[in-house]
């Protein structure tokens, strides 16, 4: 099956900033991609260039169209949520549920009605009388209403306590989530995502340092704690991050000599957190 | 399924002062109606009853004019600024939703929309005080209530509607390009350009010709679109002078209708309209944050 998105050469430029510096990759259909980088790495440019809000260099195509020049037809099938509140206050709920029924073709209403329900929060109600949490889910809920094949969440739980960030992933998984969707998702809590995702992609400086699928990870890298008096013998193996643990170094290395390696320590799989720190710290002195 | 109704219909949502100011103007128009006092009808009844209604129905309908052009230029001027400060525009841009079509609707919105609900409410505010006058003043022998003014106001109204549509379409698109570009004080904004251009053609040619079309553009609708009748100045002069003698003040000679078609400055300026609104739809597509 192609690509549901399809970067080549991406490239941003903000006068003489460059946000996104010849990025390429691709994501394939019915996954959970994570896209993950410091602040200033380029994620908000990429996924701006993917929903079309943004004009940019190079070749995408996301569901076989160009997203800059196709955006209003891109959106039949893709949908954003780009960080929570953006609800305006003046809309209320009945009101918003009119409008997307009205202008989306493939916005389903008793779904809606069914989401809104659970949260018990009444069609009158105006934006800015909801708390953050609360529009939140009214916003999660008109999207999860779209039978969309690719759904953009930008920070989406940015600001939320814990409990309805937990409430927010609950729902994507459990009602959203099936094998016909693709969802593209960036967050600075990469442990509350990681157990979500089938695929990262990590960025930084607006380039891609890694495009793999979790799988992937488990199979080329590895990290295995060290005591120091063996430290001589594990740096030999070419560690690409190190880092000390309570008493202990824990060693990175990509395509490992799992042999070699377990004759220091149990060699496990790094976290995607743990790995994203190693990947962008880069090698030791 | 009707997306250009349902963008209008958000904007009136939105913005409510669409239709509260209207209805403000309204109440206020009919408490003077009901508790005003009746001897100063008195006093004026002293002119004939038809000039007295004329007045009163271009009186009603001059207020609503003026506050509508107001209130429409500064829609105009908020309406793509508004949804870039508070974010809401990556809600909006989520929606399989042009931005040409956005951008239209706001236009609609500004030049054609308001203008025919600021019209209906001075309609239905005009019939209300004409009846709670006509009825209060009844002692004193004073119907305000003529059909036949009545019926030319409506006339004046469209006409102008339909007019003001075409001739202050690039004010409106000017407008709408400030909206869609500047990050804060849309309002001095929009003064800032016209006002350098300005400075800048006097400084370096000496001349005022941007100046004068620009007061053209703002002022000279009604003297391109009405016929200015040597001694008789406009319809409502004419009204009064020939007050209750019955002879009817025929609004139709006074509409100008071919001289406003075959005006260049009518089509250059329609021009100036489309390009600028075409500015402002790229610019649209291009910012969504501020």
């Amino acid at each position: 099956m192609s690509a549901l998105i399809e970067a080549r050469d991406l490239t941003k430029r903000y006068g003489s900033h460059v946000a996104l510096d010849r990025a390429t990759f691709s994501v394939a259909p019915g996954r959970i991609v994570g896209l993950i980088g410091p602040n200033g790495a380029g994620k908000t440019s990429a996924l701006r260039s993917i929903l079309g809000l943004t004009a940019y260099e190079g070749q995408l195509q996301v569901l076989g169209r160009e997203p800059f020049r196709e955006r209003a037809r891109l959106m039949r099938d893709a949908c954003f949520i780009a960080d929570v509140a953006v609800l305006p206050g003046w809309l209320s709920v009945e009101n918003a549920i009119d409008f997307v029924a009205a202008v989306h073709p493939r916005f389903r209403r008793d779904r809606a009605a069914a989401l809104l329900g659970r949260t018990g929060i009444t069609g009158k109600r105006r934006m800015r009388e909801l708390s953050k949490g609360m529009k939140t889910q009214v916003h999660l809920a008109l999207t999860m209403a779209i039978d969309a094949r690719l759904l953009v969440l930008d920070e989406p739980t940015l600001g939320l306590d814990i409990l309805a960030r937990r409430a927010f992933y609950d729902a994507l998984v459990n009602d959203y989530m099936d094998d016909t969707r693709t969802i593209l998702i960036t967050t600075h809590q990469v442990e509350e995502v990681e157990n979500l995702l089938t695929d990262v992609l990590f960025i930084d400086k607006g380039r891609i340092v890694l495009d793999a699928s979790l799988d992937d990870i488990a199979s080329r890298y590895g990290a295995v704690a060290v005591s120091a008096d063996r430290m001589e013998a594990a740096r030999a193996e070419k560690p690409f991050y190190e880092r000390r643990m309570l008493g202990k170094m824990l060693l990175y290395y990509e395509n490992p000599n799992l042999e070699r390696l377990a004759a220091f320590g149990e060699v496990h799989t790094p976290s995607v957190a743990d790995l994203f720190v190693a990947k962008l710290s880069g090698a030791p002195e | 399924m009707n997306i250009p109704i349902w963008l209008i219909r958000r904007e009136i949502w939105e913005n409510r002062a669409i239709w509260i100011i209207p209805a403000v103007i309204g109440g206020f128009c009919i408490l003077a109606a009901l508790f005003g006092r009746v001897d100063a009808i008195a006093l004026t009844s002293q002119l004939p009853s038809r000039a007295f209604g004329g007045a009163l129905f271009a009186g009603v309908a001059g207020t609503y004019f003026a506050v509508m052009s107001i209130y429409s230029t500064w829609y105009l001027l908020d309406c793509l600024f508004t949804d870039r400060k508070d974010r809401s525009v990556l809600f909006w841009k989520s929606l399989p939703v042009s931005d040409t079509a956005t951008v239209m609707s706001k236009l609609a919105t500004g030049l054609i929309v308001i203008p025919l609900l600021y019209f209906a409410a001075a309609d239905l505010t005009t019939l209300l005080v004409a009846f709670i006058v006509s009825v209060r003043a009844r002692s004193i022998g004073g119907g305000l209530w003529h059909l036949d003014l009545w019926l030319q106001l409506q006339v004046l109204w469209l006409y102008v509607i339909a007019t003001s549509a075409v001739w202050y379409l690039p004010i409106a698109a000017y407008l709408l390009v400030v909206s869609a570009w500047a990050k804060r004080a849309v309002m001095l904004w929009s003064i800032l350009p016209p006002l350098g251009i300005i400075l800048a053609e006097r400084w370096f040619f000496g001349s005022y010709r941007f100046a004068n079309a620009l007061v053209v553009r703002l002022f000279g609708l009604f003297t391109l679109a009405f016929h200015s009748n040597p001694g008789k100045s406009d319809w409502f002069d004419r009204l009064v002078a020939e007050g209750n003698d019955g002879a009817s003040a025929g609004i139709w000679g006074f509409l100008n209708a071919s001289g406003f078609l075959s005006s260049a400055d009518t089509w250059i300026g329609a021009a100036a309209g489309a390009a600028l609104t075409a500015c402002a739809i790229q610019l649209r597509m291009r910012r969504s944050e501020i």
